[in-house]
């Protein structure tokens, strides 16, 4: 009923390979996009932007990146946290070194220098697969968090070893730093996390796409048709690392403010390769719900027994939080273990033959 | 007429009630008592609450407000931290970030959202400069006040003892670690002892022994750690291990807690740990406590923790703050403060030994007095000792340089406001 396709009859190729062949589909999106640019930013209050709008944004954005290379293209990593760090500094040093630059523009800029390195710590991929690889790049992990302790001309030499986000303008509004306001640092993610989505919706249904998913479902068989194994290889790293870096330099100057080299360690890499399983590898929208799972989830059960005015120990309520989230988390991959995408897929399939099942 | 007049009292008792109950004085505490640091973390809290319920029950509040000194849990973790601060930003007159990751992020919204950060102990040294850090105190003495103190405790008076030789320093490779490095470094061309930083990575805390060896090989007059949480245990064991004289060994305050010694007990003997509280057994406030939090079973604490270092630490730390509170409350005649109030409040704290007297604390902080331009009170410290069974104090009253870490702070905070800009300065003079 609410899938009803009838109709809705396609008189050419062009609308028959439409991305939503089904326009109930593509409403449902403008609704998205409606509540996302328009209705959010007008309601939220400085709480929701900072720990739920935001924050899920960068996070699915991170999880996109590790997506594409994970679960389009079939190389396993574990250094995502490390790549989010170099965008992070790399933006830090061109914010500090180039104060003239926008913001916006910087962030941008700064996944160039993670899909350098990405491609670089990419190339043991073409001899080893699988969990060897996982290693060879959690030696990424392991190396870069080092450098950023390490390497204090990233840091400016600041005798703490942290970087600090400057107050930076962009067309006359405060854009970064403590002086931007939450709103316009939303604006920024989500106009950033639009466009990126926008590109790698078309890039996984195009040729590279397709030849990521050959590479990652058999890629000798890929070679033996014909696809380059190192371009398309290292093409993923480079693609996947630099939207890791642009969420990493988002991650610092529009939200966290401020990090110390140890934020991106094993931990937060770990953390983005759960969102992207538990969303679904291989899918644009799993990175997306799993963000709302594991990011979004604590805190909103963080401010409920408050909501509900029940008056609770603090710690308790934390101990309980970790509890329910690592039962849900349980309970979703046993319904689903190809993830919450796959689970809203088959929702759609039973609503477009619903009430009227065969 | 007689019913508009039972109307309009009846109208004005609801407004009253319901002003009495907005009014209350919100502290909240971005507390870590899970987590891989609730150790350390859930002693110096239950110290923390454990004060104003006391002054709940004892005085009805700070002049005459109830106090609502509540929790929210971080774990630690930077991002509850952040999210903590948000949700309690609303109503709260004081913020206290505790980790350092926090207190980084924390710091700079501060001139925007005009809150109070109490980071007693801790943070940046460089806030003790008023002038740039409107809105954060760490009284009552920094850590380059501490490292000016251990050092004046090993070489002497003018450190001169501590020529031509070697130190340690042995630090958490974190911003809180690297924090007294721009003075030790100083320090160490100004009187000509050879400074060895070693540091330990977050992940080695547990497992010391690549520095432990570096020690043994270097053979230092001195070591000095800047260590914390499991850090500490870590070093103890090993410097037992390895046999390095426990007198020539000496901590900042946070390494001086007794559940870390408990693990080395006799071995630790003689191990020392700069501190800016001393537990006194038999201060008068104890009765209160006994009588107001701990009879009536309004405690967290037990019996062997109300005796530790950290535990009283935690009655400090708030006691500071409700005089703070008290004192803006004195200045602008009202009960309930708002956060610009209490900033100026705790720029004015008087602490005279009189004062401690009253409070029934004394001998448990030094008395010290902060000022516009001073946010950090420098109250100096005294060595702990530890005994084999717990700490004593173990020296007079130390004092730091003031001439020397005076233009330090000014540049570091100098340093940090242009990074910033633009950064809200307040003028003292």
């Amino acid at each position: 009923m609410f899938y009803r396709a009838a109709g809705q009859f396609k008189t050419s190729y062009r609308a028959d390979q439409a991305l939503f062949p089904v326009r109930q589909d593509a409403m449902l999106l403008g609704f998205i996009l409606i509540l996302a640019w328009v209705v959010f930013p007008l309601t939220a209050s400085e709480f929701a932007f900072q720990t739920l709008l935001i924050p899920i944004l960068i996070y699915s954005l991170a999880a996109l990146g590790l997506n594409i290379l994970t679960g389009y293209a079939g190389q396993l990593s574990l250094g995502t946290a490390a790549f989010m760090g170099v965008g992070a500094y790399a933006c830090y040093k061109m914010v500090t070194l180039m104060p003239w630059m926008s913001p916006v523009v910087a962030i941008l800029l700064s996944g160039v220098f993670s899909a350098g390195i990405g491609v670089v710590f990419g190339i043991p991929s073409l001899r080893i697969k699988g969990f060897y690889l996982a290693i060879a790049t959690l030696a990424a992990q392991f190396f870069l968090v080092w450098l950023f302790e390490k390497w204090a001309w990233l840091y400016n030499y600041n005798a703490s070893g942290a970087i600090q986000v400057p107050n930076l303008q962009s067309f006359g509004v405060y854009v970064s730093g403590p002086q931007a306001t939450s709103m316009v640092q939303y604006y920024v993610v989500l106009a950033v996390v639009t466009l990126l989505t926008w590109v790698c919706i078309n890039l996984t249904r195009g040729t590279t796409g397709r030849i990521w998913k050959a590479t990652r479902d058999m890629d000798f068989a890929a070679e033996l048709i014909g696809i380059n194994l190192m371009k398309s290889k290292l093409g993923a790293f480079a693609v996947s690392s630099y939207i890791v870096g642009v969420a990493g330099a988002l991650f610092v100057f529009m939200w966290r403010g401020a990090a110390e080299p140890n934020l991106f360690d094993v931990p937060l890499s770990f953390r983005i390769l759960f969102i992207a399983i538990i969303g679904g590898l291989g899918s644009i929208l799993g990175n997306y719900l799993g963000a709302i799972l594991i990011v979004g989830l604590p805190v909103i059960l963080g401010v409920l027994p408050e909501v509900l005015g029940m008056q609770t120990d603090s710690a308790l309520a934390e101990h309980l939080n970790t509890m329910i989230v690592g039962a849900l988390i349980i309970f979703f991959l046993i319904v689903e273990p190809h993830g919450l995408a796959q689970l809203w897929r088959l929702i759609r399939e039973k609503l477009v033959i619903w009430p009227f099942p065969h | 007429m007689n019913y508009t007049a039972r109307l309009a009292a009846a109208a004005m008792a609801a407004t009253f009630a319901a002003s009495a109950g907005a009014q209350e004085l919100n502290l909240p505490n971005l507390s870590y008592r899970t987590g891989p640091f609730a150790s350390t973390g859930t002693p110096v809290m239950n110290g923390q609450a454990d004060y104003f319920t006391m002054l709940n029950a004892r005085d009805g509040g700070i002049g005459g407000v109830k106090v609502n000194a509540y929790e929210c849990e971080t774990g630690y973790n930077t991002e509850k931290g952040v999210e903590c601060y948000e949700k309690t930003k609303g109503d709260a007159i004081v913020t206290q970030p505790w980790s350092t990751g926090i207190t980084l992020q924390v710091l700079p919204k501060t001139n925007v959202d005009k809150i109070p950060i109490l980071a007693p102990g801790y943070g940046f040294s460089a806030m003790a400069d008023g002038e740039v850090f409107q809105w954060a105190f760490n009284m009552p003495a920094s850590y380059w006040d501490g490292a000016s103190m251990i050092l004046k405790a090993l070489g002497g008076e003018d450190m001169g003892g501590l020529k031509g030789k070697k130190i340690a320093f042995l630090h958490l490779d974190h911003p809180f670690g690297k924090e007294p490095l721009p003075y030790l470094e100083k320090k160490a061309a100004d009187v000509g002892f050879e400074l060895l930083p070693i540091p330990v990575g977050l992940k080695e805390m547990q497992n010391q022994s690549a520095q432990w060896l570096q020690i043994r090989r270097e053979r230092p007059d001195f070591v000095i750690m800047w260590g914390w949480g499991a850090m500490n245990t870590g070093a103890l064991t090993e410097a037992v291990k390895t046999k390095y004289p426990m007198d020539q060994f000496v901590g900042i305050w946070w390494s001086g807690h007794s559940d870390d010694l408990q693990v080395v007990g006799q071995d630790g003997k003689g191990y020392r740990a700069i501190s800016f509280n001393a537990p006194v057994e038999d201060a008068p406030v104890w009765a209160d406590i006994q009588k107001y939090v701990i009879e009536p079973g309004k405690t967290e604490s037990d019996e062997e923790q109300r005796g530790e270092v950290f535990y009283q630490r935690g009655l400090v730390m708030s006691m500071m703050l409700a005089e703070g509170i008290r004192a803006a409350q004195e200045e602008y005649g009202t009960g309930n403060i708002s956060p610009e109030q209490l900033r100026w409040g705790l720029e004015n704290i008087e602490l005279t030994a009189e004062r401690l007297d009253e409070l029934g604390m004394t001998g448990m902080v030094p008395p010290f007095s902060t000022s516009c331009g001073d946010h950090t009170g420098h109250s100096g410290g005294w060595m702990l000792q530890w005994d084999g069974a717990k700490f004593v104090k173990a020296s007079d009253h130390l004092q730091e340089n003031r001439d020397e870490i005076a233009p330090l702070e000014v540049e570091k905070a100098e340093e940090y406001a242009a990074a910033n800009a633009p950064w809200p300065t307040q003028d003292c003079n």
